[in-house]
């Protein structure tokens, strides 16, 4: 309410970045995640009203982004899963050591974690949250976050070493 | 000396406090394959961290960024997500007479009601109430901040729009009656996704010459309400909770 609007978009925009790395952790591609981070910007200018002021933006915007793709993924079933990933552009490069491929094969592992595992992996290990952040941003409580950030690892571990291992499905 | 996964991971993520830090610490010199484990934990998290730190160098889509800015959505934005060939559709933004012009169209298509109630809810500065999406209605505007924020029990009748009940459906969802004074017009809204759906809208019957409660909801009105309450409309003080909360009901 007190917010100016012009002060609002910019510090939305300076956010911009690292929204998009968290739509592309919970995404198969960029192109989805943008998609996610456009409806994300979106919805939080429809409900600025509910933003307390000298809260934490990036907080709050993660939180809506959580929400987003929650319902995204309720709406739409597990479709996207299925989606492959041929028109990403993000196929894996020649070079093993190229970034793209070390995107893309995270980002594959990653897509196979139940949601709720991925959310904390994105918000911990990605994003850089601290356990008691990102436990408020999914609103459970820590030794929830705890637990799934602890399995999420495991799984993802697991995923990558069989990839590393030359098992590329 | 044990120590499991979790305190191991929370060690390796600088979580723990001091004490059991040094503990660790102390435990690491002394065990290597306590180290190794420690150690994955790094790497893993090293791994991840790297895998998506190329997207913070890469530029932010414009289009993105104007609507970050707060650029209101072109027409196309509010078409169902997730397809790929939707978001490219968006770069350019119509001028708003024909994207008025089109949000009347589908609204007409969607609702018997539909061109009469669009007409009744702009008003000339354009400030849109409601938005058509996916067939839905979605409160927009002064409604959809009304329906945030405004308490039936604080209003004055001078407000543009009047709540009336404020109940929750046997979902937990909460639902608020209202009244556009000016447009004449009366629905129900759901809060759903963290936002205002508007399952019906409808002509509001003159009320009786007391501004100060929004007169009796039309009868499609009432059987909405009819059909999805659940106990008692919300008091005052429940009210005033409910809104406090940001409507949002407890995921499970």
């Amino acid at each position: 309410m007190t917010a100016v609007p012009e002060e609002i978009g910019e510090s939305i925009v300076a956010l911009l970045p690292r929204l998009r790395r968290f739509a592309r952790a919970l995404s198969r591609n960029q192109h989805d995640a943008d998609d996610l981070t456009q409806t994300v910007v979106e919805r939080a200018w429809r409900n600025l009203a509910q933003f307390r002021a000298g809260a934490n933006l990036a907080a709050w915007m993660f939180g809506i982004m959580k929400n987003v793709w929650i319902d995204n993924r309720r709406a739409h079933g597990r479709r996207a899963e299925v989606a492959l990933p041929e028109d990403s552009g993000e196929h894996p490069a020649v070079s093993p050591v190229d970034t793209e491929t070390t995107l893309w094969s995270v980002s594959e592992a990653m897509s196979k974690l139940p949601e709720e595992q991925r959310l904390a992996v994105a918000l911990v290990l990605v994003e850089g949250l601290s356990y008691k952040e990102a436990a408020e941003v999914l609103e459970v409580p820590i030794g929830t976050l705890t637990s799934r950030l602890a399995r999420g690892r495991t799984a993802l571990a697991a995923a990558l070493s069989g990839e590393e291992r030359g098992a590329v499905t | 000396m044990n120590y499991d996964d979790e305190m191991l991971m929370a060690y390796a993520d600088g979580e723990l406090d001091e004490v059991l830090r040094a503990e660790i610490s102390a435990a690491i010199t002394r065990d290597p394959v306590l180290a190794r484990r420690v150690e994955a934990h790094r790497a893993l998290r090293a791994e991840v961290a790297g895998a998506f730190a190329t997207v913070l160098k890469q530029p932010v889509p414009e289009q993105l960024a104007a609507r970050a800015r707060g650029a209101a959505p072109a027409a196309a934005a509010e078409a169902p997500r997730g397809n790929v060939v939707q978001f490219p559709a968006r770069t350019t933004r119509p001028p708003s007479t024909p994207w008025r012009a089109r949000e009347w169209l589908a609204m007409a298509a969607s609702l018997v009601l539909g061109v009469f109630i669009t007409w009744k809810l702009l008003t000339p500065r354009d400030a849109t109430l409601v938005a058509v999406r996916d067939g839905t209605m979605v409160a927009r505007g002064a409604l959809a901040y009304a329906l945030d924020r405004q308490l039936a029990s604080q209003q004055t009748g001078a407000e543009p729009v009047l709540i009336g009940l404020t109940f929750k459906t046997p979902e937990g969802q909460y639902c608020r009656s209202f009244t556009v004074t000016a447009a004449g017009t009366a629905g129900l809204a759901c809060r759903t996704s963290s936002e205002w759906r508007i399952p019906v809208i409808d002509a509001a019957p003159a009320s009786g010459g007391d501004m100060r409660r929004a007169s009796a909801p039309p009868p499609v009105v009432l059987q909405a309400i009819d059909a999805r309450i659940t106990g008692e409309a919300l008091d005052a003080a429940a009210e005033e909770n409910a809104r406090n909360a940001g409507w949002d009901i407890a995921r499970p």
